[in-house]
C-alpha cells in the first residue's frame, strides 16, 4: 500500500513512468492465486498447474492456501448461498492490490443452474476483473484470462486502483 | 416374511418391487424387514405429489425407502404417505444408521419432521433459510431468462392443486 | 447466519484425558486439503480427535429441483455436474433409469461404448484421487504424474464427444456419437501404455516409508461398521467385503467382461489405496476387452419418439419433421412410475431414482450419492487419531462435495 500513498502524495504532478512500468512488470509477472476451487472448474484449475499447461511459467506457481498471501482470487465453480459469505470474507482478507478472475459459467452468471440455491454470478458480491466462459473452460482459457489480467496490471503501473 | 397386516399395498414398477406401509407402523415394518434380511438402507427420500394427476394418491407427501438384501441381492421399495403441516413420521435412524443424514436432508428440503431424530437441523441450506425448496409449490428461483416461454413461471410458482 | 470461515478456537469446557480442556477447531470450507468445500468441526484433546462433525451444504446447487424444471432429454446435461469427477457414470445412471421406465434397451454397440466411457472415467477419477491424496501427504510429484495421464483421457473424451470433462455423452436411448477411428487408435495406445504408468505410481508410493507410516493403521473401518453405515465402493472393499455393483448387479453388459473385484483386508487407508490401484489395473483390462470386442451396429435405439431422426431424413419425410419438432419443443413423455438404478462409480454406489407422472418433465429425480453416505463414516474412522491424520482420512474417503451437496 505504500506505493499508492507515494503516488497520491506526489499528486498528478510528477510522472512516474519508468518506476510505474517496473512496478507493473513486477506485479504482473508474479500474480499469486489464492486457491478457491469450489467445483468442477477447480479440477481444470489444478490441471493448469500441471506440467502440460504449467501456470508456473506465468509466475503463478505459488498457489497460496492463505488469502493473506495472495493477489488473485480465481473463483472456480458454483457459489451457493451458504458459501457466499465465506467467499466475501476470504476476499476481504486479501490485501490490496487484488484481482478476481471468475472462472466458468457458474461463477460468472450462474451457469446451467438458474435456481434458488446458487448466486447468479459471483460479481454480485465481489468485483470481477476477468470473466471466463465455459463449462468448464479449457485450462488454456484460464491461461488466456491470466494473460489479459497481466496486461492490465502492467498498464496500471503505480496508479492507485479506482 | 413381513406380516401381511403391515402391508397396505404392493406392486411392481419397471421391474422394482414395492410395498406400501402406513405411516404409524413404519418402524415396525422396517424392523420386520431388517429381520428378514434387508439390512441395507440404500436411500430415503420424499416425493411431493401436489397437482399430480397420474393416479389417486393417499396423501401429498410420499416417503420412499429403498432396502436391499446383501445376500440375495433383492431390493424392495417401501412407501409411506404422510400429510399435515408439518408432516410427521417416526425416524428409523436407529434401525438403519444411514438414515440419519438422509432424514435431515428430507427435513431440510421437504419439511417432513422425523420424530425422535437426534439432530433434526438443516443440512444443505443455510441455517436461517425459510421454506423447503424441493416442495412443488416452492419456485425454482433464479433469474428470469428473456425470450424463454418458461421464464415467467420460474419466478412465480405455485402449481395449482 | 453461518459463521465466517477461519480458525475459531473455543474451549468446550470438557476435560480432556491429558488434563487440559477440549478445543473446538474449525476446518473451514476454504481449506487446501478438504477436497472441496467441506467444513469439519473437530473437538481436539491435545492433538487427538475426540469428535468430528461435518457441516456440508456449501456446494448445494439445487440439481434435483433444476431437473424438475427441465425436460427429460435436457436433464442429461445437468446430471454430469453433481459428481464432477465421473460425469459419464452419472449420465449412465440417469439414462438407464429413463430407459427402464420407457421400456427400451440400448443396442450392443452403445453398451460397449458406455462401458468404455465408464472405465475411462473410473481411471480419471482415481487419478485425481491419487494425485490430490499424494499431494496432501507430501508427495507432490504424484499430482504431476497423475494429471499427465488424466490429460490423455480427457483428450479421448474430447475426441469422442467434444468436451473434456462434462461429456453428456450417454443419454437415454444410446450414446451421443459414434467412436471415431482416431478415438479407437488413442484408446489402443492408451491401454498399452497405462499399465506401465500405474507401475510408476506404485514405485513412488507403495513401498515409500513416509506414505506407509501415514496411511497404515490410520482410518480403520471394520467390515461390520462398513456394512452398517451403508458404505460402498473402495470404502467397503477396503474392509474386505467384495461388493461391486458391476459384478453383483451387473448392467450395460458388464457380465460379459472378465475382471476381478479388488479387495483388501487391511481396513485402513493403505488398504483402500491398494484397492484403488488394483481397480485402475482392472479398468485397463476391461478397456482392452471392450476395444477388442467392440460390436458393430447402431449406437442408438431406433425409436423416433425418443431420439431425433438423422438430419438427412428431414428433407424427405414429413413424419421425421414432426418427430423432430415434437422432440425439440415439448420433448418426449415417460410413462408414469418410478424406478431406481444404481451404477458403480469410482466412489461407490451412485444411483438415480426417478419418479415420472407421465408428463414431459420429471416429477422427482433423486441422486443416491456414494459420497454422502461415505462421509457419515468419517467420524468412525477419525476417532482418536491425530489432527494430521485427518487429512489422510478425508483423502481416503474420496468424497466429491458436488455429489454430497447436489
Amino acid at each position: 500500500m505504500g506505493l499508492e500513498e507515494l503516488a497520491e502524495s506526489m499528486g498528478q504532478n510528477v510522472l512516474t513512468t519508468t518506476l510505474g512500468k517496473v512496478i507493473g512488470w513486477g506485479r504482473g509477472n508474479s500474480v499469486w492465486p489464492a486457491q478457491f476451487g469450489l467445483a468442477c472448474c477447480a479440477i481444470e484449475m489444478i490441471a493448469t498447474a500441471t506440467p502440460r499447461l504449467d501456470i508456473g511459467r506465468f509466475g503463478s506457481e505459488a498457489m497460496r492456501a492463505s488469502p493473506r498471501q495472495a493477489d488473485l482470487m480465481i473463483v472456480s465453480g458454483r457459489v451457493s448461498q451458504k458459501m457466499a459469505p465465506v467467499l466475501r470474507t476470504v476476499y476481504d482478507q486479501m490485501p490490496e492490490p487484488k484481482w478476481v478472475i471468475s472462472m466458468g459459467a457458474c461463477a460468472s452468471t450462474g451457469g446451467v443452474f438458474n435456481n434458488y440455491a446458487l448466486l447468479q454470478g459471483v460479481d454480485k458480491i465481489v468485483p470481477v476483473d476477468v470473466y471466463i466462459p465455459g463449462c468448464p473452460p479449457r485450462p488454456e482459457d484460464l491461461l488466456n484470462a491470466l494473460m489479459i489480467l497481466q496486461e492490465r496490471i502492467k498498464a496500471q503501473g503505480i496508479m492507485p486502483r479506482q | 416374511m413381513i406380516a401381511d397386516e403391515l402391508v397396505a399395498d404392493r406392486g411392481v414398477s419397471a421391474g422394482d418391487q414395492w410395498i406400501t406401509v402406513s405411516a404409524e407402523r413404519v418402524r415396525d415394518a422396517m424392523a420386520a424387514l431388517k429381520a428378514d434380511g434387508y439390512r441395507l438402507l440404500t436411500f430415503l427420500t420424499c416425493v411431493d405429489h401436489l397437482a399430480d394427476s397420474s393416479r389417486e394418491w393417499p396423501a401429498r407427501f410420499e416417503l420412499v425407502y429403498q432396502l436391499r438384501n446383501l445376500e440375495t441381492r433383492e431390493q424392495l421399495r417401501v412407501r409411506s404417505f404422510v400429510d399435515g403441516d408439518p408432516p410427521h413420521i417416526d425416524s428409523v435412524w436407529d434401525i438403519f444408521p444411514p438414515a440419519n443424514w438422509d432424514e435431515r436432508e428430507t427435513y431440510d428440503l421437504f419439511g417432513i419432521v422425523f420424530n425422535e431424530h437426534p439432530d433434526l437441523t438443516r443440512i444443505l441450506m443455510p441455517d436461517d433459510w425459510v421454506g423447503h425448496p424441493l416442495r412443488r409449490d416452492y419456485p425454482v428461483g433464479g433469474e428470469p431468462v428473456d425470450f424463454s416461454e418458461e421464464h415467467e413461471k420460474w419466478l412465480t410458482a405455485p402449481e395449482e392443486a | 447466519m453461518s459463521t465466517p470461515q477461519g480458525v475459531t478456537i473455543t474451549k468446550t469446557g470438557e476435560q480432556g484425558a491429558f488434563g487440559g480442556e477440549l478445543l473446538t477447531v474449525n476446518f473451514g470450507p476454504h481449506h487446501p486439503s478438504t477436497h472441496g468445500v467441506l467444513r469439519l468441526i473437530v473437538d481436539l484433546d491435545g492433538e487427538q480427535i475426540r469428535r468430528v462433525k461435518p457441516v456440508i451444504g456449501y456446494l448445494h446447487t439445487g440439481i434435483e429441483k433444476q431437473m424438475e424444471a427441465l425436460r427429460w432429454q435436457q436433464g442429461v446435461v445437468v446430471t454430469d455436474r453433481h459428481d464432477y469427477l465421473s460425469p459419464p457414470i452419472n449420465n449412465l445412471a440417469y439414462a438407464l433409469a429413463v430407459e427402464r421406465l420407457l421400456g427400451v434397451e440400448a443396442p450392443p454397440r452403445a453398451n460397449a461404448l458406455r462401458v468404455i466411457m465408464s472405465e475411462l472415467t473410473r481411471l480419471s477419477s482415481h487419478l485425481v484421487w491419487l494425485g490430490t491424496s499424494g499431494l496432501e501427504l507430501g508427495a507432490m510429484s504424484m499430482l504431476m504424474y497423475c494429471f499427465r495421464e488424466r490429460d490423455t483421457i480427457l483428450d479421448m473424451n474430447e475426441e469422442i464427444s467434444g468436451f473434456r470433462m462434462h461429456t453428456s455423452y450417454i443419454r437415454p436411448g444410446g450414446v451421443f456419437a459414434d467412436a471415431t477411428p482416431r478415438f479407437l487408435e488413442m484408446l489402443d495406445t492408451f491401454t498399452h501404455e497405462m499399465p506401465g504408468h500405474i507401475d510408476e505410481y506404485e514405485a513412488l508410493l507403495t513401498m515409500n516409508p513416509i506414505f506407509r507410516s501415514r496411511t497404515i493403521g490410520i482410518g480403520r473401518l471394520s467390515p461390520e461398521d462398513a456394512k452398517v453405515l451403508g458404505a460402498s465402493g473402495p470404502m467397503i472393499r477396503g474392509s474386505g467385503i467384495p461388493w461391486d455393483l458391476r459384478k453383483t448387479m451387473p448392467y450395460s453388459g458388464y457380465e460379459n467382461y472378465t475382471f476381478e473385484v479388488a479387495t483388501s483386508n487391511d481396513c485402513d487407508c493403505y488398504g483402500r489405496y491398494l484397492v484403488r490401484i488394483k481397480e485402475m489395473r482392472e479398468a485397463v483390462k476391461i478397456l482392452r476387452q471392450a476395444l477388442d470386442r467392440l460390436p458393430d451396429g447402431p449406437i442408438n435405439v431406433d425409436d423416433r419418439k425418443i431420439l431425433p431422426p438423422p438430419r438427412e431424413e428431414l428433407e424427405t419425410s414429413m413424419e421425421a419433421v414432426i418427430h423432430h419438432f415434437k422432440l425439440f419443443t415439448e420433448g418426449y413423455s415417460v410413462p408414469p412410475g418410478d424406478v431406481y438404478v444404481a451404477v458403480e462409480s469410482g466412489r461407490g454406489e451412485n444411483g438415480c431414482y426417478i419418479v415420472s407422472d407421465g408428463t414431459h418433465k420429471p416429477r422427482r429425480v433423486k441422486f443416491r450419492s456414494a459420497s454422502f453416505v461415505n462421509l457419515q463414516a468419517l467420524e468412525r474412522m477419525a476417532l482418536n487419531h491425530m489432527v494430521a491424520d485427518m487429512i489422510a482420512i478425508i483423502g481416503t474417503a474420496d468424497t466429491v462435495l458436488g455429489d454430497v451437496d447436489r
